[in-house]
């Protein structure tokens, strides 16, 4: 009997131009961009709706009378404020379809450069609204505050805002870097928590709520709306995957210097709706790593009953995984990621990895059908270095393209401008995917739009190490 | 990207102008513009307005609650205003009226949704029953932190006294 490796080893010959999907396997749906226009321009509605709520609520006479400025600006900030914290729960709450437009990265890279200002307003909400009352009964700032944390639920939503504004300093970057992952991500967790605290005392005291059944009404079901997103896509498909596949190790290999595949056995992996290019997070079920998930890439499609992933050993998880044993139980979440064949734009493609981002590419290529004729990238520091070197080149052979392998220190094994003109003379006619570590994607992005590629015709996955 | 940034733009002033235009403006407010503040000192003269009703406001405003315009009548000489419903609860104000002077006010009709609003009403109702007092009508400024309460005071003072040609 062949070990399980054995059926990725050597890849099936490719699906021909007509039939688009291996017959075998259950394709990953097609993603549509007009989702994520929708989804975009429904944001922008809400937010608009809120922002018109909130004044409309405001009666004019207040605006003059003392403290009715700062009031208002208190209003205005909550409304804004929470309704933005909607949106940066539901960036990631990994509603496939959405998902499947923008990318993961793309989601959580959104989520991280707008999480600031539900923060922020929500802190100058607490600030104004103190002022303004203070102003209006002619108190002192600290003497209204005592007041105030008396009114329905307002205790509860200090506390939320308190916990707010803690995830927020832990998360500026000269702090988050010194933090582990694991701790940050744990903390960031509370912020569920905040928001289930801080939603209740807006729909008992804010002025666009109260006296407007409907504004609460439909408010209420959009929290609880995304709260079901949440629960439903973060935490139920991902049980209901885990179970379904009963996804197990049956094999640990080894594909060069700290590098392994990990086999996986399971059921129904032909219902496991995954693209070539896409990445999953992997929770080894042993008493040490249960608790952590890990992203890692597909390295080949699944070849039922089988999976592999093929993980580079840089840090204290990723090297520990050599230690895996047979039979340990994996449970999944995913899969997540745009770097796929749909994203492709022009007729060819040209795909680029550095180091372990072969892996990636290596699934991504297999999705890509016979007579494409992609030209392929690889770059390695060292020869050994190039891990699944053999299939891709065999892929690459299939597809009729080409394939260039960059080895040796930077300076021998240079990506410039003049090379990548040399290496693909049809640049301009290709889209570009560029996958590997996150400095090796930034230079191959930044060159490709020098070379004129523009940035819908450049698909990048990086990993980060 | 930067289609999306224009289509979160465009959305957000088209939802915006919707719920404006939507919004169905609210009767102008009852009340006297400016707001009185609770506490010592701040009952007396002065606290009549200038006698000119509020800027119309989009607020949801208290309203009477149709079917229910009338409690029961009290004794001879007063007359009873209009249940008015202002969001965070609900009261009917009684006018005492003798010559052509009001005499009293009293509420003998509130009810709150919880027990932060109650003690709103019970501190406000005292202050707007001596403003009233004081302005001999129904134009009177809110007391803070309980705007809604004080319009809706002021809006069956004033239907009260309409209902018994008061002037």
């Amino acid at each position: 009997m062949s070990a399980p490796s054995a059926a990725f080893g050597t890849p099936k010959a490719p699906a021909g131009r007509d039939r688009k999907q291996q017959p075998d396997r259950l394709p990953a749906p097609e993603p549509h961009p007009a989702l994520a226009r929708i989804a975009l321009l429904a944001a922008g509605l809400g937010l608009g709706s809120t922002t018109a709520l909130t004044v409309t609520a405001e009666p004019a006479s207040q605006l003059s009378a003392p403290g009715g400025l700062a009031t208002f600006a208190g209003s205005l900030t909550g409304m804004t404020g929470t309704y933005l914290a909607l949106i940066m729960v539901l960036l990631v709450s990994r509603i496939p379809a959405i998902e499947r437009v923008a990318g993961q990265d793309g989601l959580v890279r959104l989520h991280r450069a707008l999480a600031p200002w539900p923060i922020s307003l929500l802190a100058a909400h607490a600030l104004f609204l103190t002022v303004g009352y203070a102003q209006a009964a002619r108190t002192g700032l600290w003497h209204e505050a005592g007041t105030l944390v008396n009114y329905p639920d307002v205790l509860i939503a200090t506390v939320a805002l308190g916990i707010m504004c803690f995830i927020g300093v832990i998360s500026l970057r000269a702090i988050r870097r010194r933090l582990p992952r694991d701790t940050w991500w744990l903390i960031h967790l509370w912020m569920y928590l905040a928001l289930a605290l801080a939603v209740p005392h807006e729909l008992v005291l804010g002025p666009s709520f109260v006296g407007h059944p409907l504004t609460r009404l439909v408010w209420s079901v959009l929290w609880a709306a995304t709260a079901g997103l949440v629960l439903g896509y973060r935490i139920g498909l991902p049980i209901l995957r885990t179970v379904r596949h009963q996804l197990r190790v049956v094999e640990v290999r080894s594909e060069g210097p700290g590098v392994v595949s990990v086999i996986l056995a399971g059921r129904q992996l032909d219902r496991l709706p995954v693209s070539g290019g896409q990445f999953l997070y992997w929770r080894f079920l042993t008493l040490g790593r249960w608790w952590q998930a890990h992203p890692f890439s597909l390295s080949a499609l699944p070849q039922p009953p089988y999976l592999r992933l093929t993980v580079k050993g840089v840090g204290t998880f990723t090297r520990s995984l050599t230690g895996l044993r047979p039979g340990t139980r994996v449970a999944v979440e995913g899969p997540y990621g745009a770097f796929t064949r749909y994203q492709q734009r022009r007729r060819r493609a040209v795909l680029v990895a550095g180091g372990i981002g072969v892996t990636a590419l290596r699934s991504l290529l297999e999705d890509l059908p016979r007579g494409s004729a992609p030209v392929v990238l690889l770059r390695a520091s060292r020869p050994e270095d190039l891990v699944l070197g053999a299939e891709v080149r065999e892929l690459v052979r299939q597809r009729r393209g080409t394939i260039h392998e960059l080895v040796g220190p930077r300076a021998a094994a240079v990506l410039d401008e003049v090379s990548l003109r040399r290496l693909v003379p049809d640049l301009n006619y290709r889209d570009v995917y560029v996958c590997g570590p996150e400095g090796f994607v930034a230079a191959i992005v930044a060159l490709a739009r020098d070379l004129g590629v523009p940035d819908d015709a450049i698909h990048h996955e990086a990993f980060a190490l | 990207m930067r289609a999306g940034a224009w289509l979160v733009l465009g959305g957000a002033v088209a939802g915006f102008l919707g719920v404006l235009g939507l919004h169905r403006p609210a009767s102008s407010s009852a009340l006297a513009g400016g707001t009185v503040t609770q506490g010592p000192g701040t009952q007396g003269p002065g606290t009549q307005g200038p006698g000119t009703q509020g800027p119309g406001t989009q607020g949801p405003g208290p309203t009477a609650s149709p079917g229910r315009t009338t409690t029961a009548a009290g004794p001879p000489g007063t007359v009873t205003g209009p249940v008015v419903n202002y969001g965070y609860g609900e009261l009917a104000t009684r006018v005492a009226i003798s010559g052509s002077r009001i005499t009293g006010v009293s509420v003998p009709v509130i009810r709150v949704a919880e027990q932060f609003s109650q003690e709103l009403a019970d501190r406000a109702i005292p202050v707007l029953r001596h403003e009233v007092l004081a302005a001999q009508s129904a134009h009177i400024q809110a007391v803070s932190g309980a705007t809604y309460t004080s319009e809706a005071y002021a809006q069956s003072v004033q239907a009260a006294l309409d209902k018994a040609h008061f002037k």
